[in-house]
């Protein structure tokens, strides 16, 4: 067609998709112009959910601020848990025991794969499919039921202190993990037998939502959505933390960039995750759970100071400004879903809508994470 | 990337920043070894800009502040010291507005890291003057800092210049406020 | 933004109808009661206990109230799961002027109930209750609470619909220790 004449045949028309939509997992807006079918721009609109998190870690004291960590993103709240713990650590010179960091590990994994689970029993019924969710959330009851029973809650959790642990694991615990272990592993195959081999999904999967390494570079996305772009980038190795330079694992990535990429590198990491937390389990050394002498009043030197993690969905870091008194001078949170979902609207670019809503769904977007 | 070239070129970047009137201090050596001693720095400088650090780099010790290079540089300069670090390859994670109330200042800070494998992190950090914050933009540069502008403008009312689209983004279209700065009363 | 224009609830109000037929009233709050269908209407961290009350193990379909709607006008109850924020408010509003009669409303979660941990003086973005613009006809506190508090409050609004409870209450010191 000439560019005459698709000129004249052209004709947009805005569509308004949530806040309340049952495939933006949650109250993100997109406001979108179509030609005919396909998407001509695409712009998320965000703040529904803005609760006002950097504010409050200005208001707080430090250990005050602690019960949000575990309301961002409340999927993998260990993970935020453990950014907060090692930002303030640093910046006080806390020494955390050993046994502490690896019950860190732990938590942390069997979170990652509880967020998982979430997320591809979730990303699943976006595309049409009821069943993968009830298998997900009955492994994720198990999960959540292990967490429940060493930190008191089902989702947001506050169980990490500056310099340790709130509570040590017992021997429920690590036998409870063990046999979750054990009947979890032969379920990875099975969902790969339920789903991943499945026409419909291969086709509305497979070479949707191209993001290549360098659109990934330029808007600062990480996780499983880099990793799906065939970079092998994860804090757990590139920057690493806690305890995670002495055990084994390995960083699945996906060469394909697209939607299929990034499921894939979720399915592998929770393969991983289970690698990791036996690895942890054998090696957890006996010893005290919270370091001693943490001064019931912080007061971290002047100065700003910067802490990286790698939660489910990419890098969250923060950056506290500290003025020497108990109070943050201003708290910055990075969270990760908001740099990977600030690509959609380029990549989203002259796509189907209907592709684009599985695209999203590859992002894996916590709305109140984005919107802090 | 090349850490000695990414830190070699950022000073001599910082070093043009420097004010003129102060010719004997525009070593950038001089500058690293003060930044130790910035509080009495601070306390002595009672000059109308009252600046409390020289523009310079200074290299961070990891364990102790999670970065690696910590630069200043003037705001108008934002725009090359992130073309240097995006020719190697760095990527923008985030964007920090912070309001310095008492000097009468923004600081806008810009964290930088590498995700090609080996562990490097360059913060970059301007203070513009409260009363007309113009920071120009690097968006076309970042596609990502957009957002991270867009919501440092929102909370804080820093200007980013040439910026395309500075409108509200988390507070509802009404807000007339900038809920960060300190002097914010709801 | 509007939000004023938009009327309340109270103010929207059916008149009661002057003719009442009173039996025949209670056989369809008995039939209305019995298979309420919520909104899907999740906001925060709560929708994810509201996503895992309808799935395996909770299983809220016993209770004939799985049936989560995407559309408003096509459900009973609207379970406001999560923080409500000054720009979410006229959207909340909305929807719930879309809901046919009867309608009722469940605030799930401290946040819905009074803004929960993002209340506190000098906040900016909150909206500290949805009772400030909704009739909120049973509050099921937690944070998030339980999936098992969900299906409890579910069963409390039949009680209320009905007049009649109709699976016996369960007292803390005899359930089963798990």
């Amino acid at each position: 067609m000439s560019t005459l004449a698709q000129s004249q045949l052209r004709e947009t028309f805005e569509l308004n998709i949530g806040p309340q939509h049952p495939a933006t997992h949650g109250v993100l807006r997109i406001k979108v112009v179509m030609d005919g079918e396909y998407i001509d721009r695409a712009e998320p609109i965000l703040g529904y959910i803005h609760r006002m998190h950097e504010k409050m870690g200005e208001n707080r004291t430090w250990n005050q601020f602690w019960p949000n960590m575990g309301r961002l993103d409340y999927l993998s709240a260990i993970a935020y848990n453990h950014c907060y713990a090692g930002l303030v650590e640093r910046a006080m010179g806390i020494v955390v025991p050993e046994r502490a960091e690896y019950i860190r590990v732990i938590t942390a994994e069997l979170n990652r794969i509880q967020s998982h689970l979430l997320g591809f029993g979730a990303y699943i019924m976006d595309l049409g499919g009821f069943t993968p969710l009830m298998y997900a959330m009955d492994e994720r009851e198990q999960i959540l039921d292990l967490l429940e029973s060493v930190t008191g809650s089902r989702l947001t959790y506050c169980y990490f202190r500056f310099g340790g642990v709130y509570n040590d694991i017992d021997d429920d615990f690590i036998t409870g993990t063990r046999a979750f272990l054990k009947r979890f592993r032969p379920q990875i195959p099975m969902y790969h037998k339920l789903v991943t081999g499945n026409v419909i999904l291969m086709d509305r999967l497979i070479g949707v939502g191209p993001v290549s390494a360098e659109l990934c570079r330029k808007y600062g996305a990480t996780g499983p959505v880099l990793r799906g772009s065939g970079v092998n980038y994860d804090i757990r190795r590139n920057e690493p933390y806690s305890v995670y330079p002495e055990l084994d694992f390995d960083i699945p990535v996906y060469k394909e960039c697209d939607s299929m990429a990034r499921y894939m590198v979720r399915m592998d990491e929770m393969v991983q995750s289970c690698r990791i937390i036996e690895q942890a389990l054998n090696k957890l050394p006996e010893g005290p759970v919270m370091a001693e002498k943490v001064p019931k009043s912080l007061k971290p030197p002047k100065g700003d100071y910067h802490y990286a993690v790698e939660a489910a969905r990419g890098t969250f870091s923060m950056r506290t400004v500290s003025d020497g008194t108990n109070t943050s001078y201003r708290m910055r949170l990075r969270s990760p879903t908001y740099s990977n979902v600030s690509l959609f609207e380029e990549a989203s670019r002259g796509m189907l809508l209907s592709d684009a809503l599985a695209f999203l769904g590859s992002l894996d977007p916590v709305i109140p994470e984005m919107d802090r | 990337m090349d850490r000695a070239k990414i830190k070699r070129e950022l000073e001599k970047l910082a070093a043009e920043g420097l004010p003129a009137e102060q010719p004997q201090e525009v070593a950038p050596v001089a500058v690293q070894a003060e930044a130790e001693g910035e509080d009495k720095a601070k306390a002595k400088a009672k000059k109308e800009e009252d600046v409390p650090r020289k523009n310079g780099v200074i290299e961070t010790e990891y364990a102790k502040r999670g970065t690696h290079l910590d630069v200043q540089i003037n705001p108008d300069q934002v725009v090359r010291a992130t073309e240097i670090l995006d020719g190697e390859g760095m990527t923008l994670e985030m964007v920090t507005g912070v309001d310095w109330i008492k000097e009468g200042q923004f600081e806008v800070i810009y964290d930088y890291s590498y995700p090609g494998g080996q562990l490097f992190r360059v913060v970059v950090r301007a203070r513009v003057d409260r009363n007309k914050p113009d920071v120009p933009t690097v968006c076309h540069i970042y596609g990502g800092a957009n957002w991270h502008e867009r919501e440092t403008w929102e909370l804080l009312g820093i200007n980013f210049v040439g910026h395309p689209q500075l409108e509200h983004f988390l507070l509802p279209e009404d807000a007339d406020f900038y809920p960060l700065r300190k002097d914010f009363k709801p | 933004m509007g939000t004023e224009s938009i009327p309340t609830a109270v103010e929207t109000a059916i008149p009661p109808a002057l003719v009442q037929f009173h039996q025949l009233d209670q056989l369809r709050m008995l039939a209305r009661a019995n298979s309420l269908w919520p909104m899907t209407f999740g906001l925060a961290c709560c929708a994810i206990e509201m996503l895992s009350s309808g799935c395996a193990r909770f299983d809220l379909s016993r209770f004939g109230a799985e049936v989560f709607r995407p559309s408003p006008r096509q459900s009973d109850v609207m379970i406001v799961a999560g923080t409500v924020n000054k720009k979410m408010l006229p959207a909340v509003k909305i929807l719930y002027d879309q809901m046919p009669e009867p309608k009722w409303v469940i605030a799930m979660g401290n946040c819905a109930i009074s803004g929960g941990p993002f209340a506190y003086p000098g906040q900016y973005n909150v909206v500290e209750g949805v009772d400030s613009f909704l009739p909120v006809d049973v509050y099921i506190p937690g944070c998030p609470p339980r999936p098992e508090a969900l299906i409890e409050g579910l069963l409390e609004l039949e009680e209320k619909i009905t007049g009649h409870r109709r699976w016996p209450r369960v007292k803390p010191e005899t359930a089963v220790k798990g």
